[in-house]
């Protein structure tokens, strides 16, 4: 386990390094971090616990010498922490450094990539690439509105990336280029579609500088499966942890980035990113209710929060917590209106509220705020599927399954749509690929036995192989056991019927639920165990229905009269026939 | 998703409008001459003016020509004022600075157009008139670059710079002139590093944008060739031939990297939506009638372009499709499909849907299970195609798309007449029952005559022509191939009628081909080809002279003329093919039947008729036919050399039944040689062929087994022969195959009659006449009929006459018809039964005998059957010694002594085929 204190120092160095280079979102995230440390109690007073959310400026100040003045430990890439912290070099090229920095800071890429043009020194080379990818970024962005052609044609490109590439790989021929540059380097390769490339950069970036984020995070959308992500080749250190487990959270092995992150809470215990990716695992895992009381925690604490609060919204929804989401989508809403996510919040409420030709509105809008964001096509073809707009759907939900092929929730929402169109064969492919991506959940499994057991297909070996599976992935609302004894009972195969009646019946008693199911349920078994002439159990079954009202007290009634007689000795006479 | 309400046709500016805006304005000078400055002569001036007019009608096409083709076309028409009109152009472009020189530029253009009124003002003045073509042209040039915003004018200056740049990059004139240009336009950029540095690398930037466009722009030997030659050709057969040519496939991946700067330019030639329908059209075409020869990776890296340019155009995916599919990658044809229609509900493209029909809500998902059943079909799946084809059929009828319902009832009944599925019954019973409630009890066959009938009353009624064609075609097949019974009648009435009649299947087969009268009668919406905007500059070709097919290398020749032809009548490719494949299915009919030269005759039509439009299985088909032939008729020398050609021709496609012929021509010629080891390998392989699936591929199976059990008999091996034999027997009659059961059982007298067993071999080959005679196969009637006789002088030598009789019987079909070894075996047989009878005495009547044998002995020289051709050496040797010819005895003895030792010693010289 590192130490605290030494996290704190790294964090703090890394943070004036990673603003100094303009890497802005990745000083956010560290800052998030630095505040999240659990302060040293010993060191500070109980008032000072109260706002160590922002420990003082002089504290800060302190600390910052502290990290300088505290000689490093002895540089070797096997111990963990021993990363060593770069020293920077920004007293040789100062002032239009300064300059390049403050015109960056304005939004005036090009001109500070300008006034670098002469520097050589790798802060400067890094801040000035950096800069015009950023100005190729918006001038991208502004041609993809004004090329829109007939066939959603955009084709804009950053131009810049090919003279970025160039100069990048003959610095890294030479070896000029620092762990930053590496950094640009990967993503300019990502964004050219070198994939692999980009990969060894970015490991490479990682392993020598691991405070920058989002390298990581960069590193983390290459890693699309399990086996890529265990062929990287990265240094130990306390970064790699919050990698792997949002690495781990993406390939949906929610319980080993669970696991992650609770380490990882050891030291950063109040850190709001933390508990917003637990919460996201949580959610992942369908645990409603916690994760609604992490995200009212985590709004306590940062009330203009907008990142993940979509997240939040969908748990309202389905907790149908409509005071509590329409509370939240205002509040996000004056927060900042364009961001997809306080779209996608409002969409959800809308839909909630059932108006889904307003939620479809706004979720629209957030597509056009981001292209590329997946829960709003798929939330948007639930709305057309509401809507009875099935091509619609179809489309957002092929549109979100391009995007990211692992999307379960497209797929089945894609299987839903052909079955509801009453094309269950068609259907079947894409309930396959989504229970590809989860097979641990129990509700697409039901819904594909429900697919093979529409009247169309009729298939009903496979149907009672799903709900199989359903039950083994432990399903929660019972549907599969009910099923699977009604479709035993169908083919005639009673003793199958009686197992999962009864098993149905134990789930309905520890539940304590009641309903036609456990009618039929009682009634099956009684009648089942009558024939087979286990009398006492099927008196225990029959003097249960006796308890509840309506045509099934007379059916008990008469079954218990059948069993008398049977155990009497009476020759086997069917009471029933007899009107009595 | 807004780019989606702009109108698809819009006609936008692009560097190329402007060259020929340029031209234009040197053609018509405002100034008032009556021969503008550089033209010496008026037929100069009027060759520019048709050059224009064919510039401008060609603005339509997909991909607009590069300025360095613009250049090279130039100086053909310019002839010796070349320099001068190239020089100009390219002057006058690098002359546009600023996108205010364009807002000049269009200024200008509009002084090149009368006014209205003027029109008839003055006789010598050169003044476009507004409402000509070239007029048009320019106004709408004028009015499209008006509604651009400041934006798209900087679009516009900055292609038109990369426009200039790739035109000097591939003549590789870089010189200093132009640096002013690229300073200007690259102002915006403050990289001033990359002036310090050398201009080495800029260099090697313009090389690469060259490189990365060789995929569309041709830079191929071939094609400058052809610019040099004067013809004028359209981007789009450029961008085809540079298709074919699969060596352009490497570098296209390898400048895959530097794509993204191509794109850029290439995204300005892109037409509209229409166009590229076309476009995508002409390409599945290609994926069709070249297979897999064609190289799906460039197709692929073609596709991927579009998609890039244009995201929304989900035509692409499913062109893909088809070229997945044609490269027999199963799971990529899945995706695509289902991704195809996923995002089009199947509205986009598919002309078989009327477009008035209101289908905004619902989608057309039915074609997509249609495709996806015909998809399983191919890949071999039949028992999910069946799955899938039945929802195809329930929702087809839910959503009352009668066209598409009719479309799956063909599809379904092909796929049933194909596979031959023997458990269909738990499918198709509880889901389609077509006009019965009792259709589950059905056998296969009668459920796919009802499935026909169904399909083509409903095409009937709706004119799906094309469709109506097929289906005649398929009932000529299924006629063919089954005995019809009246189905599902058992009264008195019940006519028995047992036999496929030659009428009825030539009636269907000409149904069928009625098909091109109806399409000249009827100018339908398939006349769209995409092809007809470059069918103008074809046009042109002619009456300049240019020799039009020269570059055509010659297998090709009679599709250009067809094509050529194709806009004068416009026959779609599709009509056409079916009507080629009435030919085809002529030809098999014929095949059947035993009429020989009827069969070849109707595939020679085929292959020289419509081989070009067809697809290559079926080309392929044709081939392999012909070949065969060969093989039967003109020994097998003749068969493999031609068998070597086709081998190169086809080697690509899939399934390609190439290699099926060559192990069928291997065994049947290791038979004949007497090597039966080559024999049962040959014989293994091409059972190794065939899927293990059951029910599928039963015809490759029946083939492999009887093959095996007529080496077996050729080893002797009788009681193993008559095991396979069997077995095959049974197989036949579970899968309903009632020809091959006809051949079964003559293969089971022949093995009872090699074994010396006549008397159980009569009853075999009696059958065998029987179905014969009842499916009207002629030829194997005949050689039956010569098996019977055989087997009847094997009862002893007083039969002789009775087999005699049979034999002249059967005479005429098997001389006329028969092939080699048939007529040899003829020969000799009769010979054999002159000698065996009594009556007949040898030395009066020699010739009789001598003429067969010299006959038989002649065939079976070509064919290298040893062990006839020795039987009949014998023979010929044992009269000659009876008349006394000592010499000829000697000579015949010779021969029959170098025919057993070739026999013995069957590896002694192996044939360098295998």
């Amino acid at each position: 386990m590192v130490s605290k204190e030494s996290c704190r120092n790294e964090i703090r160095a890394a943070i004036r390094q990673l603003s100094d280079r303009c890497l802005y979102s990745a000083a956010k995230w560290a800052g998030e971090q630095l505040v999240g440390i659990e302060q040293d109690p010993s060191n500070f007073t109980p008032s000072n616990t109260r706002f160590q959310r922002g420990s003082s400026s002089i504290r800060r100040r302190f600390g910052t010498n502290e990290s300088i003045s505290t000689p490093q430990p002895s540089v070797g890439f096997s111990q963990p922490p021993a990363t060593p912290l770069p020293q920077d070099d920004e007293v040789i090229d100062g002032d239009l450094y300064l300059l390049a920095k403050s015109y960056f800071d304005c939004r005036e890429y090009r001109r500070a990539s300008h006034v670098l043009r002469d520097q050589m020194s790798k802060k400067s080379v890094f801040l000035r690439c950096y800069a015009l990818y950023l100005a190729g970024e918006k001038r991208k962005e502004e041609e993809m509105i004004e090329l829109e052609g007939p066939l959603g044609k955009s084709d804009a490109i950053n131009r810049e990336l090919v003279s970025l590439e160039r100069e990048l790989s003959a610095l890294k021929r030479t070896g000029a280029i620092d762990s930053f540059g590496l950094y640009l380097y990967g993503v300019i390769l990502k964004e050219k579609g070198n994939e692999s490339l980009a990969r060894t950069c970015l490991v490479e970036s990682v392993n020598s500088y691991p405070w920058n984020w989002s390298a990581w995070s960069e590193l983390q959308s290459l890693c699309t499966s399990i086996e890529i992500l265990n062929s990287l080749s990265l240094n130990n250190h306390w970064m790699k942890e919050f990698f792997l487990a949002s690495a781990y959270q993406e390939l949906r092995m929610h319980t080993e980035s669970l696991a992650k992150y609770e380490y990882l809470q050891g030291i950063f215990s109040f850190s709001n990113y933390i508990q917003a990716q637990t919460a996201k695992a949580q959610y992942c895992l369908r645990e409603f209710d916690q994760v609604e009381i992490m995200f009212e925690d985590l709004l306590r604490n940062d009330p203009y929060r907008v990142e993940d609060m979509d997240l939040y919204s969908n748990v309202l929804y389905a907790k149908e917590a409509c005071a509590a989401l329409s509370y939240l989508a205002h509040k996000v809403f004056l927060t900042d209106k364009y961001r997809p996510e306080s779209c996608c919040i409002v969409g959800n409420y809308y839909s909630l509220k059932g108006q889904h030709e307003k939620a479809v509105m706004y979720f629209r809008r957030a597509l056009k705020l981001n292209k590329k964001y997946l829960s709003a096509w798929t939330l948007m073809g639930h709305e057309y599927v509401e809507m009875k707009n099935t091509s619609a759907a179809i489309d957002a939900y092929r549109r979100a399954v391009d995007i990211n092929p692992c999307d379960y929730r497209a797929w089945y929402g894609l299987g839903q749509a052909y079955e509801m169109m009453g094309m269950p064969f068609y259907a079947l492919h894409y309930f396959r690929k989504s229970i590809f991506f989860l097979p641990n959940d129990s509700r697409l499994w039901i819904a594909m036995g429900k697919c093979y057991q529409s009247e169309q297909l009729h298939m009903l070996e496979e149907a009672i192989n799903c709900y199989k599976r359903a039950v083994n992935c432990g399903d929660t609302e019972g549907i599969a056991l009910n099923q699977l004894a009604k479709l035993h009972k169908k083919l005639g195969r009673n003793e199958e019927a009686a197992f999962y009646f009864e098993k149905d019946l134990e789930r309905m008693d520890a539940e304590g639920l009641e309903g036609p199911n456990m009618f039929e349920a009682l009634v099956f078994l009684a009648t089942h165990l009558k024939t087979n002439k286990k009398f006492d159990e099927a008196e225990v079954y029959c003097t249960r229905l006796l308890d509840y009202s309506g045509p099934e007290k007379e059916k008990a009634k008469s079954l218990l009269r059948g069993i008398r007689m049977a155990q009497t000795g009476f020759p086997s006479m069917d009471m029933e026939h007899f009107p009595l | 998703m807004a780019g989606l309400t702009r109108t698809a046709g819009a006609f936008t500016v692009t560097p190329h409008k402007i060259s020929v805006c340029i031209l234009l304005q040197l053609y018509a000078p405002s100034a008032q001459m009556s021969l503008p400055f550089p033209f010496s002569s008026v037929s100069q001036h009027n060759r520019l003016g048709l050059y224009l007019l064919s510039l401008t009608k060609s603005c339509d096409d997909i991909f607009e020509p590069k300025l360095e083709d613009l250049l090279n076309q130039l100086r053909e028409v310019g002839e010796d004022m070349d320099a001068w009109l190239t020089d100009h152009l390219t002057n006058r472009f690098s002359s546009l600075t600023s996108p205010d020189d364009l807002l000049n530029f269009f200024n200008d253009m509009r002084g090149i157009l009368g006014s209205v009124d003027s029109g008839a003002a003055q006789d010598d003045q050169i003044i476009l008139d507004p409402s000509s073509n070239l007029g048009m042209f320019v106004r709408r040039c004028i009015l499209a670059f008006n509604l651009l915003s400041f934006e798209g004018v900087c679009h516009l200056f900055t292609s038109i710079e990369v426009y200039c740049r790739e035109a000097h990059s591939s003549s590789a004139q870089y010189d200093a002139s132009n640096d002013n240009l690229e300073s200007l336009i690259q102002h915006d950029q403050m990289d001033m590093e990359k002036y310090i540095m050398d201009k080495a690398t800029e260099e090697i930037e313009l090389q690469k944008n060259a490189s990365g466009s060789v995929p569309f722009h041709l830079h191929t030997p071939e094609a400058l060739f052809k610019v040099t030659e004067g013809l004028l050709v359209t981007r789009k057969e450029k961008s085809r031939t540079n298709m074919k040519k699969t060596e352009a496939t490497p570098l296209a991946c390898a400048s895959s990297s530097t794509a993204d700067d191509t794109l850029v330019d290439e995204s300005l030639f892109l037409r509209t939506n229409y166009q590229i329908q076309g476009c995508l059209m002409e390409q599945a075409d290609a994926i069709e009638t070249h297979g897999s020869s064609l190289s799906s990776s460039s197709i692929e890296s073609f596709l991927q372009k579009l998609q890039n340019l244009a995201p929304e155009l989900h035509r692409v995916h499913f062109l893909r499709y088809l070229n997945k599919l044609h490269s027999d990658d199963y799971f990529a044809a899945l995706d695509n499909l289902l991704r195809y229609f996923d995002y089009s509900a199947g509205t986009e493209g598919f002309d078989l849907v009327p477009p008035s029909a209101g289908c905004s809500m619902y989608g057309r998902y039915e074609i997509a299970l249609l495709c996806l059943g015909m998809m399983h079909f191919r890949f071999g799946h039949p028992n999910l195609a069946l799955e899938v084809l039945t929802e195809a059929v329930r929702v087809s009828q839910q959503l009352s798309n009668d066209t598409c319902l009719a479309y799956t009832l063909a599809a379904m009944s092909n796929l049933l007449s194909e596979m031959g599925i023997a458990s269909t019954t738990s499918v198709l019973g509880s889901s389609y029952s077509p006009g019965t409630s009792t259709a589950s009890s059905l056998s296969v066959q009668q459920r796919v005559y009802i499935l026909l009938k169904e399909s083509l009353r409903r095409a009937d009624s709706l004119k799906l022509r094309r469709l109506v064609a097929s289906n005649h075609l398929a009932m000529a097949k299924f006629e063919l191939m089954h005995v019809q019974r009246p189905l599902l009648s058992f009264g008195p009435k019940a006519s028995m009628r047992h036999k496929t009649c030659p009428v009825s299947v030539c009636k269907e087969i000409r149904l069928g081909a009625h098909l091109i009268s109806d399409f000249s009668a009827e100018s339908s919406t398939m006349t769209i080809d995409g092809s007809l905007s470059s069918a103008w500059l074809k046009d042109l070709q002619k009456p300049w002279g240019q020799p039009v097919f020269s570059q055509e290398s010659g297998s090709r020749k009679s599709s250009t003329f067809f094509q050529f032809c194709d806009h004068l009548v416009s026959i779609p490719g599709s009509v056409s093919q079916i009507i080629g494949a009435s030919y085809l299915l002529r030809a098999t009919s014929w095949e059947l039947y035993g009429s020989a030269p009827m069969a070849r005759m109707n595939t020679l039509v085929y292959a020289t008729l419509f081989g070009d439009s067809s697809s290559s299985s079926d080309a392929e088909l044709a081939y392999l036919k012909l070949i065969q032939h060969l093989a039967l008729y003109k020994g097998y020398k003749d068969a493999f050399a031609a068998l070597k050609i086709a081998e190169e021709k086809f080697l690509t496609v899939s399934k390609s039944k190439v290699l099926l012929l060559k192990l069928q021509l291997l065994h049947e010629h290791a038979l004949h040689r007497g090597n039966l080891k080559l024999a049962q390998r040959m014989c293994n392989e091409l059972g190794g062929l065939a899927s293990t699936t059951m029910g599928v591929d039963m015809e490759l199976k029946v083939e492999a087994s009887l093959r095996e059990a007529r080496t077996l008999l050729a080893a002797k091996q009788y009681s193993q022969a008559a095991n396979v034999a069997h077995s095959l027997f049974c197989t036949c009659h579970k899968f309903n195959l009632q020809i091959e059961k006809a051949s079964v059982l003559l293969l089971l007298a022949e093995i009872h009659k090699k074994s010396g067993n006549a008397v159980l071999g009569l009853p075999y080959a009696l059958a065998s006449i029987s179905f014969c005679q009842s499916f009207n196969l002629d030829l194997l009637k005949a050689s039956a009929t010569l098996t019977l006789a055989e087997l009847w002088l094997g009862l002893g030598s007083n039969h002789a006459k009775r087999a005699l009789d049979l034999l002249h019987g059967a005479f005429p079909m098997i001389l006329g018809h028969g092939g080699l070894e048939l007529r040899a075996r003829a020969y000799i047989f009769e010979a054999n039964c002159y000698l065996s009878d009594p009556s007949f005495s040898v030395s009066t009547d020699s010739d009789t005998v001598l003429d067969s044998l010299r006959q038989a002995s002649d065939e079976l020289q070509a064919l290298e059957y040893h062990e006839l051709a020795a039987e009949a050496l014998y023979l010929m040797a044992m009269v000659y010694d009876k008349l006394g010819r000592l010499e000829e005895r000697e000579e015949a003895a010779a021969l029959f002594k170098k025919h057993i030792t070739a026999l013995e010693n069957p590896q002694h010289e192996e044939p360098n085929m295998a």
